[in-house]
């Protein structure tokens, strides 16, 4: 019998991550649509604290005149990549059942889930700045493709970070609790709630290597017509994202042996 | 083809070092279906599975170079939260099948009804298991891998598992795990005999059942 062809091999692949993802779906947010409208309020009602709690206190936005603006462009692009590692990071154990059928590979099972959480971040993304703009708190983004171009760059980073997680739970568990302390401090030093620009220069020299910080000053040049960032550089976030993705790949080839 | 190149299973469980296969080479003979016999713990299962490929060997290579069905005779890749529904579209799309007439098939078989629509944990596992062989009996493989399975259901089942499951022996070929010495006897012409970390291959089946009962 000969062998299969890279397209049809690449198909077959295309098929399973495609049910895959129709599978998670569904056992993720259950048969009622209250499920995925859930997903869509609970980031929504983090931005909403963080507005109340500044206007309170009688703050203004950092920059520009709206502050659910400006917190929504630093917590949904944190949420999205936490989300999508976080996930993903327990994906080989959540999955075990599914490796009765062969047809399955654990590296669908990664790109199902990335695929999945991103589409819901899409979703929730539109809606939630669609609101914004309709209620006059945003203008329509100034560069739509920068926000395209970042948002695929949050999901590799999200992936890459992932992936790598998930093969170093297989092998040790205990990093599952100390990556969630690890990770905390993100929500600080990734410029949601201040201009990193504006910090003084020592500052900006540790927090220029959080590759979240770099995507978040990515997502509002894409929003503002008028954001200027004096740390941004495309390339770091795309170029750490697929380091830690290759890493990830290659763990979860080198140790598969060893999952079982 | 379907073949073991010199593998090895060895499973290290907190600290406790476990031989299932050790170093074995064999080329499953063509178009004969194979039993494979043994005590309980001998690996029998987990040849199963590093034969349908759902876990890899240790050391070594299994070639398989024919449509071969996933190890069937448990319930193990059901979704509890999705209904039977779900659950048999899930498998049919991977499998590239065409999903309604998986659907009308299993529905056929199985006849589980109105349960078909609900989550698959509110099943008993004679429902499960019924699911699961409709399924796979569904769709066509070369090599059915069987483990355990022919006492599924009341005899009425039986018997049309039973009819189904000769007509597929017409075009396809089994590689059966049972203790039940009848059943072996009834689809098997040779097999394999698993034996403290050795293997051997018996061309009788008459013998292979000799030598298990021997053990």
């Amino acid at each position: 019998m000969r062998q299969m062809t890279t397209a049809e091999l690449l198909t077959l692949q295309i098929r399973v991550i495609l049910s895959l993802v129709l599978r998670e779906t569904r056992a993720t947010f259950g048969t009622s649509s209250f499920g995925y409208l859930w997903a869509v309020i609970t980031p929504t009602a983090s931005v909403a604290v963080l507005v109340i709690l500044f206007s309170m206190v009688g703050r203004h936005a950092p920059f520009g005149a709206s502050l659910a603006l400006f917190f929504a462009t630093g917590i949904l692009t944190l949420q999205f990549f936490t989300e999508t590692s976080g996930k993903l990071m327990t994906v080989f154990d959540a999955n075990k059942a599914l490796l009765t059928y062969p047809i399955i590979k654990d590296v669908d099972t990664i790109l199902a889930r990335t695929i999945l959480i991103s589409a819901t971040y899409l979703v929730i993304m539109v809606i939630f700045y669609s609101g914004l703009i309709v209620a006059g708190m945003a203008q329509f983004p100034a560069r739509p493709g920068q926000l395209v171009l970042v948002f695929l760059s949050t999901a590799l980073m999200g992936l890459g970070y992932g992936a790598m997680n998930a093969v170093i739970v297989s092998l040790w568990d205990t990093w599952m609790q100390i990556e969630k302390v690890l990770t905390r401090p993100l929500f600080f030093i990734s410029g949601i709630f201040y201009v990193p620009s504006q910090l003084p220069t020592r500052a900006q020299d540790y927090l220029q290597w959080n590759p979240i910080l770099h995507l978040v000053e990515w997502f509002r040049i894409g929003f503002y017509p008028n954001y200027n960032s004096s740390i941004l550089d495309r390339t770091y976030p795309v170029f750490v994202g697929a380091v830690l993705l290759l890493i990830g790949l290659a763990g979860e080839r080198l140790f598969r042996r060893s999952r079982f | 083809m379907l073949a073991f190149d010199r593998v090895s299973k060895i499973y290290n469980l907190k600290g406790v070092r476990k031989v299932i296969l050790d170093d074995l080479s064999f080329v499953f003979p063509e178009n004969r279906n194979v039993a494979i016999m043994g005590k309980n713990g001998a690996g029998k299962s987990t040849m199963m599975r590093l034969l349908a490929g759902s876990e890899p060997p240790t050391s070594g290579h299994v070639y398989r170079s024919l449509r071969i069905s996933w190890p069937l005779g448990f319930a193990g890749g059901f979704n509890g939260s999705m209904t039977g529904i779900e659950n048999i579209r899930f498998v049919s799309r991977i499998y590239g099948q065409d999903t309604e007439r998986v659907i009308t098939y299993v529905k056929e078989f199985a006849e589980l009804g109105p349960s078909l629509r609900l989550p698959i944990k509110t099943y008993s596992s004679g429902m499960k298991a019924r699911l699961a062989f409709g399924l796979s009996m569904a769709i066509n493989f070369q090599v059915y891998l069987i483990d355990e399975i022919t006492a599924v259901g009341d005899e009425t089942f039986r018997k049309k598992s039973r009819a189904v499951f000769q007509e597929k022996l017409k075009s396809s070929q089994i590689i059966m795990v049972s203790h039940s010495a009848a059943t072996i006897n009834e689809y098997c012409d040779c097999g394999l005999l698993l034996n403290e970390g050795g293997v051997t291959f018996y061309d009788d089946v008459k013998e292979l059942i000799a030598a298990y009962k021997s053990l």
